[in-house]
């Protein structure tokens, strides 16, 4: 199932960026010095890896067969293409 | 009463009263039935549902316990920031996969979900029953954070047991009535209030204090330098393994939790979900301002006996009474609005997955009169409970995200995973729960570093994997995850 949902989706891997920069760089980073711009290097590695967060997802999603060009939506949910039961 | 108590109070009150009035003005000219009340209709656009998630992830931790962990704790406060960051990116997966199949299959919660994947309105009942176990905690909580916010701005008038009464009207008073959406309204309120005073008190507190940012962290390095990194000053346990596995435990854990699923179901279609994923994260920013909080109050105001008091210490005394309303405002709309999603979430998840009780399966206006009457309870439960055992669901609350994290396979992995059967999902879940459970009460969180947690999860995703071997189950498609229809892509993109 999970192949069927991923298929032709590579660009997905960039949904990979968070977790390296969070979990993955934390043991090279938890120190003071040097510091950036006066702020300890672990807290300003911790606001650059928040600030690189947005455009991580967003080059995952701007590939991806399913994101839907553009921000404006249609108002009828006519862009989910699903027929629900419940709508 | 002193004439700064008065005129804090007062802003305080009109913000109130203001929450309650957008909250029931949310719903003119809707539907009074179960979907619009439980989900919003399903037909909330971007910046509603943007409000909404941002609402319920920002709550009264983020304004007490995350200066309070600061102060304590140092640095190791920010993994909120990780744990909601990365799971952005897991949510931008998860929260459309769960939007399509509650779409498809008309339903309303995690519970919900869990009793149609199986077929077993049983699995759906012990689902809600456990969830509410783990949720209750967090609705203490945010009584308990309002009652001390409240106390602290108004100069001590008003006393505690009052403000937590307070706390539970004003959560009730909207969401009996408006259910999601007026949740979300509201969280709009809170949102625009939490931006600025944050704003203001993030430039403030630093210039008047030390002349600017880079003195405080400059101070910050030279005497107390154990707070800018792991594991921390107080507790050797916080080092870099706890804050990866914890981050990433949380992350995943974040993308079922059964509010944050009320979010996504409320959402108009799955692409509204991704976009809110790409623009959410920005929103984190705003909890480094608390954290940085904490670190001045270690300068300014060392050893208080309530870290949770640091932040309001530091600006009581020093902040205009007004300005100070306001800032009590912002944290008690914090602690209001998750409260109410919260309960509501409780209360729909009890109605949709004991249909005996909550109305039957097609009288949507008896399942809405059911799940309000248990949103009431269950407010009612947790305001008792504030009173008489104010220690004990704090306690459990310790253990709400593990807690919640069992429920990961016979959710989210249930929809890809079809030789799951609900056998092999419960036993994994016993043996989860009890794993956590037993580390936890050995205090022996983390172990080796690791959150147990985490432990407990790869316990109960082996004995799931384990009993699945030997009994498959083989699930019918139309039961499973189906991939959303595409689109072809416009030129140009």
């Amino acid at each position: 199932v999970l192949r069927e949902l991923l298929h032709g989706r590579r660009s997905l891997l960039w949904l990979f960026g968070p977790p390296v920069l969070f979990l993955a760089a934390v043991p090279l980073v938890n120190r003071v010095e040097p510091t950036v711009l006066g702020m300890p290097l672990f807290m300003a590695w911790l606001i650059l890896a928040t600030l690189l967060t947005p455009p991580c997802i967003w080059l995952a999603a701007r590939r991806d067969p399913l994101w839907r060009p553009g921000w404006q939506v249609d108002v009828n949910g006519a862009d989910s293409g699903h027929a629900g039961v419940d709508r | 009463v002193n004439r700064d108590a008065v005129v804090s109070i007062g802003i305080l009150a009109l913000f109130l009263v203001a929450t309650v009035a957008l909250g029931l003005r949310a719903v003119r000219r809707r539907e009074h039935n179960m979907i619009e009340w439980s989900v919003g209709g399903r037909s909330m656009g971007l910046l509603l549902t943007w409000v909404l998630m941002a609402g319920e992830t920002y709550t009264s931790f983020s304004y007490l316990g995350a200066a309070g962990w600061s102060y304590t704790n140092g640095i190791s406060a920010l993994y909120v920031v990780a744990y909601l960051s990365v799971g952005m990116a897991v949510t931008y997966l998860s929260g459309p996969l769960l939007w399509s199949y509650a779409h498809r299959h008309g339903l309303h919660s995690i519970s919900d979900l869990v009793g149609h994947r199986f077929s077993s309105p049983l699995a759906g009942a012990v689902v809600a029953v456990f969830a509410t176990i783990f949720i209750l905690p967090y609705v203490q909580l945010q009584i308990t954070g309002m009652g001390v916010v409240v106390a602290t701005i108004s100069y001590g008038t008003i006393s505690l047991g009052v403000a937590y009464l307070l706390a539970f009207l004003v959560s009730e008073a909207f969401v009996l009535v408006s259910g999601l959406r007026g949740s979300a309204w509201v969280s709009a309120l809170k949102d625009a209030l939490v931006v600025l005073t944050l704003l203001v008190v993030f430039v403030w507190v630093p210039v008047h204090y030390f002349g600017g940012y880079g003195e405080l962290l400059v101070r910050m390095s030279a005497t107390h330098s154990a707070w800018l990194t792991l594991p921390g000053p107080a507790n050797r346990e916080l080092g870099v393994g706890w804050f990866i596995s914890t981050s990433a435990l949380n992350a995943v854990v974040y993308s079922i939790f059964p509010t944050s699923v009320a979010g996504f179901l409320g959402a108009r279609s799955p692409q509204i979900l991704r976009q809110n994923a790409v623009v959410l994260p920005f929103y984190q920013l705003l909890l480094f301002v608390p954290v940085l909080l904490g670190f001045a109050s270690v300068l300014v105001v060392p050893g208080l006996k309530d870290s949770n008091l640091a932040l309001f210490t530091l600006i009581t005394h020093t902040l205009p009474a007004w300005l100070l309303g306001v800032v009590g405002a912002a944290a008690a709309l914090s602690s209001i609005v998750p409260m109410a999603v919260f309960m509501l979430v409780i209360g729909t998840m009890w109605t949709r997955s004991m249909p005996r009780w909550g109305g039957g399966e097609r009288d949507e206006r008896a399942q809405r009169r059911f799940a309000q009457l248990i949103t009431l309870l269950t407010g009612v439960v947790a305001l008792a409970m504030t009173y008489l055992l104010p220690n004990a669901l704090v306690r459990l609350s310790v253990l709400s995200y593990e807690g919640i994290a069992q429920l990961l396979p016979m959710t989210l992995l249930a929809l890809l995973w079809r030789r799951l059967s609900l056998v092999a999902g419960l036993c994994g879940l016993v043996v989860g729960v009890l794993v956590d459970v037993t580390l936890v009460l050995l205090g022996r969180d983390p172990l080796g570093g690791i959150n147990a947690g985490l432990i407990g999860l790869a316990a109960n995703l082996l004995t799931a994997a384990m009993v699945t071997r030997l009994r498959p189950a083989d699930t019918p498609d139309e039961l499973l995850a189906m991939p959303e229809p595409r689109v072809p892509l416009a030129a140009g993109h």
